[in-house]
């Protein structure tokens, strides 16, 4: 039987791990990122491994991806996030030709090839406006936990204009928004829209072809689906993995060089 | 004649009187508070208090600054680039550059001798270079606004930000808080990375010789000295340039009545 391979993505915010057979999921694990990047990018893979019911021994490979992914001191390779992410969105979605990850800190657009490799891409990570952390410093402006905002928005009937770009200056409109009387739903929905228009800039720059799959932490927020799903004007993909996905290109990639192919 | 000129900016109203377009006579500030036109009648009332004035005294008000359309009883309004740039030029007569770092926007402006804008270049969309920041920081390392100059210039080896962003670099800072970094130096590393961004501003508009820094930030002796490091140049800065732009509002003020009281058919 062949063996597993796991995929380690160490993000800015939380770790990933996911364990692979033969194509197929044998586990996941997600834990937070703390300042010991080492003992967290051990423990997705301890955790991963108890989800899986596998003995470390069983994983043949490890390889890492994410921003942290060079202080993995196991792993035997390491893979850029924007190549598993495209690989991840093409295992999952075999017909995606775009992928928008939005994650804690910072927000790429990937075109991909139908084989899953990347043709193009454009990234974001110098400024906060357009990624996660923009909802989360606008969501705890308004009181709310991040996880909550993305339902709520959709609850909107009036939405308001965020004007502002900047992080900063966005979380002082939606104080000013809050003293004039606004529903925060109006408020949330205006800010989705936000981080919408943020990500088209981005996507018009390596151009835009069906099928668009959305993937990152943000992509579990219904609000921002929705929201950038209208902007484009076509349906996107989302997967209950696709936080997953960057750990899910790792392995895959990992699982090449365990039948002896080429590793992206 | 007096005029006043009034600067209705997103941290503080400004406003400053002048006499006959030559002397200032006085000068008050308010906190705005999100309420602009609010607080510069409040300066107003003060200024006027201040030095006795009853209605009919004020020749001519002019107003600059982002909150100069919200304040009703102007005569004039002026942008904060050609008002900031006039008062600059009345502050240090003959200087040709002039840097304004504000709460929430930062502008690099070349100047000609009198004082008119040749070129200029602005960020007011990013907080990263703008008071603000040092606000912020100030907020999450839990040192009092009034005290963050004076700590920052103790540092011994200034710790660089390089995050361009104000909310990313707040990550950056909080790490550099875990690894013990001494506090004083990562104060010093954020003054400079303002510093670092004004500078490109004003290599945009160009700078040869000397910078008068003026706004917010002015009298802020860690910004001074931040920006001097920077640019390896002369900075003048004078407690007054926090004014500048409502000195320079009354100036331009000043000119439009003059204008407009002169001898028929020469005034618009």
């Amino acid at each position: 039987m062949m063996k597993a391979a796991a995929g380690i993505d160490i993000g800015s915010t939380t770790a990933k791990c996911v364990i692979l057979r033969d194509g197929e999921l044998l586990g996941k694990s997600l834990n937070p990122v703390g300042v010991n990047i080492v003992r967290d990018a051990e423990e997705a893979l301890r955790l991963a491994l108890v989800d899986a019911r596998l003995d470390r021994s069983e994983v043949a490979f490890v390889t890492g991806t994410g921003y942290g992914r060079f202080k993995i001191a196991f792993g035997q390779l390491t893979v850029t996030e924007i190549s598993c992410h495209a690989r991840g969105a093409h295992f999952l979605f075999p017909r995606t030709r775009l992928v928008i990850d939005i994650g804690g800190q910072d927000t790429k657009a990937i075109r991909v090839n139908e084989r899953g490799e990347v043709a193009d891409f454009a990234m974001n990570d110098k400024c906060a406006a357009g990624t996660g952390r923009f909802l989360d410093v606008c969501a705890g402006a308004l009181g709310y936990d991040v996880a909550e905002i993305g339902p709520l928005s959709l609850e909107a009937r009036h939405p308001v204009k965020v004007t502002s770009t900047c992080t900063v200056f966005a979380e002082s409109e939606v104080t000013s928004h809050v003293s004039r009387g606004k529903d925060p739903k109006d408020i949330l929905a205006g800010l989705h829209a936000s981080i919408a228009n943020r990500s088209l800039s981005l996507l018009q720059r390596v151009g835009i072809e069906p099928e668009v799959t959305f993937t990152g932490g943000v992509s579990r927020n219904e609000g921002m689906v929705r929201a950038l799903s209208g902007r484009l004007h076509m349906p996107i993909n989302v997967s209950p993995l696709s936080q997953y996905m960057g750990a899910i290109g790792a392995a895959l990639a990992g699982a090449d060089r365990l039948r002896g192919g080429t590793a992206s | 004649m007096i005029t006043c000129g009034l600067d209705l900016g997103s941290g503080v109203v400004k406003g400053a009187l002048i006499e006959d377009g030559r002397k200032i006579l006085n000068t008050a500030s308010r906190p705005t508070r999100g309420n602009p036109s609010s607080a510069g009648q409040q300066v107003l009332e003060d200024l006027a208090e201040a030095e006795n004035l009853v209605p009919g005294d004020l020749a001519y008000l002019c107003t600059t600054g982002f909150g100069r359309y919200m304040f009703p009883n102007r005569q004039l309004q002026v942008s904060d680039i050609t008002s900031s740039a006039k008062g600059a030029s009345f502050l240090r007569p003959g200087t040709r550059h002039v840097l304004d770092i504000g709460a929430q926007s930062s502008r690099a402006i070349r100047i000609s001798p009198t004082g008119k804008v040749l070129k200029f270049k602005m960020n007011e969309k990013c907080a990263a270079g703008a008071g603000r920041f040092v606000e912020r920081c100030s907020k999450y390392l839990q040192v009092p606004m009034e005290d963050m100059s004076a700590r920052a210039l103790s540092a011994q080896k200034p710790k660089l930000i390089s995050s361009v962003c104000a909310v990313l670099a707040e990550t950056e800072i909080i790490n550099n808080v875990a690894e013990e970094v001494p506090l004083p130096d990562i104060l010093m590393g954020v003054y400079l990375s303002l510093a670092q961004r004004a500078y490109s501003l004003m290599r945009y508009v160009g700078i040869e010789s000397e910078i008068t820094l003026v706004g917010g930030l002015v009298h802020s002796e860690a910004m001074v000295r931040a920006v001097r490091d920077t640019v390896h140049m002369g900075v003048n800065a004078q407690s007054e340039g926090h004014y500048a732009a409502a000195i320079g509002a009354a100036l331009l003020g000043h000119q439009r009545a003059v204008r407009l009281s002169g001898p028929a058919g020469v005034g618009n």
